[in-house]
């Protein structure tokens, strides 16, 4: 983690933003060794195409604007696209939609296989501080509730065990024809997002990776939110 | 690295008692009592009455006393308390527990008062345990200053256990309790610290931690003053000794606005569970769970493995504790196979030799110790708990505890106690504790004390170490 990101949440504060956009939060993340799927942040339909061309379908696109932090209350992502025509027509929507936003691009990604949703989040703890934590993610996350949490920064082996600590083992050990998940690479990621969090204290409140999919081709980060600090 | 300064509270070779009082059954009366009669070390009374109390001189004020004082108790009025502080700068005196409640606790005028005595101390490099509190007590050198009267609260005796507890009231039952318990020797040193202006939980712990004599350790708590400081020194401490702790005030929310999954699935107590679990720390929720593994913890070793072995003569007794085993991931054990056939070879049919050991109605005390010494070195088997209904007409029960008394001596395997019933159970559970042997009134909670002795050993092997021998023998 050599490269030095502060920049970026310079940018968002002097924008007046108390989050950073997901292309933003990705370079932050991608830095510091937490893999995302291949995703590039587009101006236009036919660098979307090309982008898309290189990384092959299907994919997902996201408006990136300064003025939407929960992208699905403006309809601001659409998935499963699987093929050329319905891009053009999606990411033309997309930017007629979000025409009074203003958007600082469409983020093109690759869409991930089926897999099993996880999530790794940090959050400074009124009485611990920051504080790393890891569960299993999707949709439903806040009613399933099987987190748990260490202190920021972590290691590896406590990251190990926080793996370990999960209700929802099952899930872990190869549910439903998926292959079990890789928990070395698990437990690696769990270290990195922690020491992104010690790394950027002065900045970031709290960090959401929702969902983290694990599937047969290795371990992603799908959605990325990375929350700041007032600044002072 | 720079000294704790509990060590200078717990040494301390002198004393002055602000408020000493010679009115009987005030606190002052008391405190002046328990360190004229048990203190090892020098007693100044100071009281701007002056006079005499059991015989002792009573200064009107600490300037009178001509040679040095190392430490206070202050127990005046909390009006008083900041020129009491202010006495004792003067004084020289560095270490000072301030009893007196009516600070932070009350409001604003309290915070002043608070404050005004954390100016002093600062500005003289003092250390203050309190106020709001019982204080300290160290049986081993008669170091008292609760104000609790001896007759009402039944002072434990020596031992390894040590204790820390925001709260003075849950303490000093606590102690009680401890007083009553089998030979009543279990407590090395204990510290109620109320309001915790200057000296906090994490400061307690480390000592704790650092201090031989103590071996064991107890937490109450309803806030941190350090959340962070004491994880960071609870997972090197409970690498040497186990901390079991009770935090309450659970629904304490961690109330701020949140945009976030993570801070919204962050309530405290569920970072508290995890954070308590990364540092080894056993979490007790709930007075009897605190007790029950205070008790595993000084009388049992540390199980090698996961693997139980029941020994019972009820069928429901047995039942109910294979639940627990279960519930709580526990495994039941399967005896090696020689013992199994022996065992066989040597009980009468209707007895059940699998796990639970069934003696069934027809058990006698002969049985029962049969089965122990069968299984007691068996290394399928890494614990056992031995649960007795003492009703059946064959046993008598006088003979089954003559004969456990040899291996309250020789026994090195877990092992917990449970007996179910009225007057024979009662007798049954003075006699195991007076052999120091951890009983419960359950079967669950005699598995559940077995659960955490093997959560802990658990997370020592995890984390490389070696079992430390917690079992105090008991002495004659």
């Amino acid at each position: 983690m050599t490269t030095d990101k502060k920049s970026l949440f310079e940018t968002a504060y002097k924008e007046g933003r108390n989050f950073l956009l997901e292309h933003e939060a990705l370079q932050i993340f991608e830095a510091a060794g937490v893999v995302f799927p291949p995703n590039k942040l587009t101006k236009d339909v036919d660098e979307a195409v090309a982008f898309a061309k290189k990384i092959g379908y299907p994919i997902v696109i996201k408006a990136m604007s300064p003025q939407i932090l929960h992208k699905s209350d403006f309809k601001a992502v659409e998935i499963g696209i699987t093929d050329e025509g319905a891009l053009k027509a999606k990411y033309e929507a997309m930017k007629a939609r979000l025409q009074k936003f203003a958007l600082n691009g469409i983020l093109v990604e690759k869409q991930v296989k089926k897999g099993i949703e996880l999530f790794i989040g940090m959050n400074i703890d009124p009485t611990f501080g920051p504080v790393i934590a890891f569960g299993i993610g999707g949709t439903l996350i806040e009613a399933i509730r099987d987190v748990t949490f260490r202190l920021c920064p972590t290691t590896k082996e406590r990251a190990q065990r926080m793996i370990d600590e999960i209700k929802t083992q099952k899930m872990l050990n190869g549910f439903r024809g998926l292959p079990p998940v890789d928990r070395d690479a698990l437990a690696e990621m769990i270290v990195n997002v922690s020491k992104i969090a010690d790394k950027y204290n002065n900045y970031i409140k709290e960090i959401d990776l929702n969902p983290v999919i694990a599937n047969e081709d290795g371990i992603f980060g799908v959605d990325a939110r990375i929350i700041l600090k007032a600044k002072d | 690295m720079t000294k704790n300064p509990l060590h200078d509270f717990f040494q301390t070779k002198s004393i002055a008692i602000f408020g000493a009082s010679a009115s009987k059954g005030k606190p002052g009366y008391v405190i002046a009592e328990n360190f004229i009669k048990n203190f090892k070390g020098k007693t100044f009374l100071i009281n701007p009455k002056g006079g005499e109390i059991l015989g002792q001189p009573v200064y009107q004020s600490i300037q009178e006393v001509a040679e040095p004082v190392d430490s206070a108790v202050i127990i005046v009025p909390a009006k008083y308390t900041p020129s009491a502080v202010a006495d004792c700068a003067k004084k020289g005196i560095k270490f000072v527990t301030i009893i007196s409640g009516g600070f932070k606790e009350i409001g604003e005028e309290g915070i002043r008062l608070q404050k005004e005595i954390d100016e002093i101390a600062k500005a003289n490099n003092m250390r203050i345990i309190g106020p709001n509190c019982i204080g300290l007590f160290y049986p081993k050198r008669g170091l008292d200053m609760i104000f609790l009267p001896d007759e009402k609260l039944k002072r434990p005796g020596v031992g390894g256990v040590s204790i820390l507890s925001q709260s003075g009231a849950f303490g000093s039952a606590f102690l009680d309790i401890m007083g009553s318990l089998g030979n009543g020797n279990y407590l090395s040193k204990f510290v109620s610290y109320g309001n915790a202006s200057d000296i906090n939980e994490a400061d307690i712990l480390e000592y704790f931690g650092e201090d031989p004599e103590t071996k064991i350790i107890l937490a109450y708590l309803e806030g941190f003053k350090e959340g962070r400081r004491f994880i960071e020194i609870a997972r090197k401490v409970s690498l040497k000794k186990p901390i079991i702790a009770i935090k309450a005030n659970r629904n304490e929310a961690g109330a701020h606005a949140v945009a976030s999954h993570t801070a919204s699935l962050a309530a405290n107590d569920a970072v508290t569970d995890a954070l308590f679990r990364e540092a080894g720390i056993i979490r007790a929720y709930t007075w009897d769970e605190l007790f029950d593994c205070m008790n595993a913890f000084n009388s049992s070793f540390l199980p090698e493995g996961r693997c139980v072995l029941i020994i019972t003569d009820g069928g429901g007794a047995g039942v109910m504790a294979s639940d627990a085993v279960g519930e709580l991931g526990l495994e039941l054990a399967e005896l090696s196979p020689h013992i199994h056939e022996k065992m066989r070879a040597d009980l009468p049919p209707i007895i059940s030799v699998a796990n639970p050991i069934d003696l069934t109605g027809s058990a006698t005390a002969k049985e029962y110790l049969y089965a122990l010494e069968q299984t007691i070195d068996d290394p399928n088997v890494d614990s056992i708990t031995y649960i007795i209904i003492p009703t059946p007409p064959a046993i008598n029960v006088y003979d089954l505890m003559e004969g456990l008394k040899p291996y309250a001596k020789t026994i090195k395997k877990t092992i917990t106690f449970c007996a179910i019933g009225g007057k024979e159970a009662a007798y049954i559970r003075e006699e195991l504790e007076k052999m120091n042997f951890p009983f419960y009134p359950t079967p669950a909670r005699s598995v559940y004390a077995i659960d955490k002795l093997t959560e802990y050993a658990d997370y020592l092997r995890a984390h490389g170490m070696a079992l430390p021998k917690l079992r105090e023998v008991p002495k004659e």
